[in-house]
């Protein structure tokens, strides 16, 4: 049986006192969409931190095609593409400028760089605003860019913490077809999301993650059960609904 | 409304207060500061009573510096007080004419137009005389204010939607660097030239000429008319004030409105070329390209540059008046180094969470030496010609030219010390850090204070150190004739300097790799 393209065991974090992960476990299998959904502060960011060579962790293993990337973390890197959560990146880089650099960075030869820039680009719906600064872009095209730059070098795993958060549904829609689109030559893909819609239209796999631990993971159809995953996920994480009684005033035509 | 607004001003004057430590410390030194400023203006513009026309020449100048720093301090400030942009009232059901009269008394509530007010009525007691003087004086220093006020409310007004835009941000935080200037060449020269005589109250004579039809021109003339007897031409030129101070109300008020439904367009503009430059010379290539590209385009990259070429030229300025030119020239060009090196001694902690990205990517020791060895280049790139250029233009003032080459060579062992040291204090000490409204330049964040501190300390050591044998080679060579000392000299001083420097860049990655993801936690923590 093949490696996984992502496996994860036993990772763990602690910030002081606080445990943001509490020893994890995931396999995700090569050419897989999967998504790994959870409240703030559930811990998903910290995860994929760890899982990508961002963040140290205090335990544990995360295997990469089967290459421990806490072992050897360039060779890991070399295989992986990722867009953090928060959309700064080098600001003062035209957004040309910036996907060449990250293929640059990748080792790939200037030409080829300045190529699949150009292409990553029209793709992206940027190609007209290639040549302003990302300090200029909206948060949208952002993601975008930084979608690009985590593309260039052809990553067979691809890590995403919330890519969709502030995207317009226009560029939702391309994010989406060219991860579907990824995804379906085999490579693989895990994001991090609490848009429930999305992950339950284009994941094959999810993973619950509360309080920094898997609550649950499996196929979309298995968490499901038969419900929306927006169901299952209130079932598993519990509803934090606080009594709403005492704003009795609201909604009321007069002030 | 006024009121309301009034109120909003002194709830963030409080909060303050309770703020962290370093934001109370910032609120109580600029009180104090402003409590000296009232203080010291007055005391100075009372002191001219008896010095006649001279006097009022002087006041007039006093008076001109108060409307420019009204003028300027806004644009420099804006986004730390909340209440100077009306974007933040916008949502608000508010008529124009109600957030005038709101703005205008927020605008006067506080320590700084305090502070102006106490200072400028120095004028009651040393230029007016008799009873209609003090009264017109009064009057006029009010008025002064008023135009003060106006004049900063119309400027932030009509550039909030600039001044909140990227572009807008960037113009504004350059400023600093002629501020800096003017600041370094008033504490250097000023004194100088007051202490030799050369500088008196009969030194502005001339400038009056012109200031006397300004607006702060107009207030202090008033006064002196009123006081050397003539009343009517006194009142014309209050009337006149007022008048000025009218239209720029209206002016105003009129930006106000437009303010509150538009919107800057100033950011759709698009750079200069597509490739990156430098790129096909492999990662170091690259890794300059960006540096470089951030050098050129980065604000605060541009005010670092500001500062150290005027930090040299204050340093050496004044020996190079002298027969000891040369100790100047070598200080200033050793300062040159040591400023580059301090101010590059973050870089990871500046590069913000873009270093992400270039952690994800660089491979090893071997991409990390690359990284550190493109950064030291591009940066060399502006600081070999910034320092040949200070050494030569030092010099050339010292009227001993040739000395222009020892400079130079100082300058390259400090430059190459600087970098050695700030590529080894980015992965040894590195820090995130914040950048705050109003604060042209990134600072370290809350408790990172002491790295920056030690940082600058050990940079300023080192490099002191590290010029010693410099200093040694122009001492031991003095007798050597020039043709034969420069030639060796230079070289060997630039040789040591990249020797230095390519250490560093080694050192560095050695560490850098031991503690890659400690350092892109600590870049992704910084909001530059």
């Amino acid at each position: 049986m093949a490696a996984p393209a992502i496996g994860v065991n036993g990772l763990r974090k602690s910030f002081g006192k606080k445990e943001a992960v509490a020893g994890i476990d995931l396999e995700i299998a090569a050419g897989s969409l999967a998504g790994l959904v959870g409240p703030n502060g559930a811990g998903k960011t910290t995860s994929l931190s760890m899982m990508t060579g961002l963040l140290r962790p205090d335990g544990g293993r995360v295997l990469i095609n089967g290459m421990d990337l806490w072992a050897d973390p360039p060779a890991a890197k070399a295989i992986i593409g990722v867009v953090p959560a928060e959309p700064r990146l080098f600001e003062r880089l035209s957004g040309e400028e910036l996907l060449e650099y990250a293929g640059r960075l990748r080792a790939m030869p200037a030409a080829e760089a300045r190529t699949r820039a150009e292409q990553l680009l029209t793709v992206l719906d940027l190609a007209g605003d290639a040549r302003r600064l990302v300090a200029d872009y909206s948060t949208g095209m952002r993601k975008k860019v930084m979608l690009g730059c985590a593309l260039i070098h052809n990553p067979s795993v691809l890590f995403l913490d919330e890519p969709l958060e502030g995207v317009d549904p226009i560029s939702a829609d391309v994010i989406r077809r060219l991860l579907t689109r990824f995804a379906a030559s085999g490579s693989t893909v895990l994001f991090s999301s609490h848009v429930m819609e999305l992950v339950e239209q284009v994941c094959d796999h999810v993973s619950i993650i509360d309080r920094g631990r898997i609550v649950a993971t499996g196929t979309t159809e298995e968490i499901r059960g038969g419900k929306t995953l927006q169901q299952a996920f209130i079932d598993l994480v519990g509803s934090r609904a606080k009594d709403e009684e005492v704003l009795s005033w609201l909604g009321s035509s007069s002030s | 409304m006024a009121r309301i607004l009034v109120q909003l001003k002194l709830r963030l004057l409080g909060n303050a207060l309770r703020a962290s430590t370093g934001a109370k410390v910032a609120f109580l030194t600029s009180t104090v500061f402003a409590v000296l400023v009232a203080g010291g203006v007055f005391y100075l513009l009372a002191m001219l009573r008896g010095d006649g026309i001279a006097a009022a020449d002087l006041t007039t100048v006093v008076f001109a510096l108060f409307g420019v720093v009204w003028l300027l301090l806004p644009l420099l400030v804006f986004g730390l007080d909340s209440s100077l942009d009306p974007a933040t009232l916008a949502l608000y059901p508010l008529r124009i004419r109600q957030l005038a009269v709101g703005l205008l008394a927020a605008s006067a509530t506080g320590a700084w137009p305090a502070a102006t007010l106490i200072g400028l009525l120095g004028a009651t007691v040393g230029l007016a005389r008799g009873a209609l003087g003090v009264l017109i004086a009064l009057v006029a220093v009010v008025l002064q204010v008023l135009f003060c006020i106006t004049l900063a409310r119309f400027v932030t007004t009509a550039l909030a939607g600039l001044l909140r835009s990227r572009r807008g941000k960037d113009l504004a935080a350059l400023a600093v660097i002629p501020i800096f200037a003017v600041y370094e060449g008033f504490i250097q020269i000023v004194p100088k030239l007051a202490s030799e005589g050369a500088l008196t109250a009969s030194s502005f004579g001339g400038v009056d000429k012109w200031l006397r039809w300004t607006p702060p021109g107009l207030a202090v003339h008033a006064i002196w008319d009123a006081s050397t007897g003539h009343a009517g031409t006194a009142l014309l030129r209050l009337a006149l004030l007022a008048g000025v101070i009218v239209v720029l109300g209206v002016a105003w008020i009129r930006s106000l409105g437009r303010s509150l439904v538009t919107t800057d367009t100033s950011t759709q503009s698009a750079v200069h070329g597509s490739a990156l430059p430098f790129a096909r010379f492999g990662l170091i290539g690259t890794v300059t390209a960006r540096f470089w590209l951030y050098q050129r385009r980065e604000p605060f990259a541009l005010i670092y540059w500001g500062i150290t070429a005027v930090v040299m030229v204050v340093v050496g300025i004044r020996a190079a008046l002298t027969p000891d030119y040369l100790g100047g020239l070598l200080t200033s060009t050793a300062a040159g180094g040591l400023f580059v090196g301090n101010f590059h001694a973050n870089a990871i902690g500046t590069s913000g969470p873009g270093f992400g990205l270039e952690a994800t990517a660089l491979d090893g020791r071997v991409g990390l030496r690359a990284y550190f060895s493109g950064q030291n280049i591009a940066v060399g790139a502006i600081a070999v010609p910034l320092l040949a250029a200070v050494s030569f233009g030092l010099a050339a003032v010292a009227k001993h030219p040739m000395s222009g080459f020892l400079g130079l060579a100082m300058g390259l062992a400090g430059l190459g010390a600087g970098l050695a040291l700030a590529n080894l204090f980015t992965v040894a000490l590195p820090y995130p850090v914040e950048k705050r409204a109003g604060s042209p330049t990134p600072r370290p964040t809350s408790g990172h204070t002491g790295e920056a501190f030690g940082g600058f300390l050990l940079t300023l050591l080192g490099v002191g150190v590290a010029v010693t044998p410099v200093i040694a080679a122009v001492i031991l060579t003095q007798s050597v004739p020039a043709a034969i000392r420069l030639p060796v000299l230079v070289p060997c001083a630039a040789a040591y300097g990249l020797a230095l420097a390519w250490a560093g860049a080694w050192g560095a990655a050695a560490i850098a790799e031991q503690k890659l993801p400690e350092l892109a936690q600590i870049a992704i923590q910084s909001t530059v």
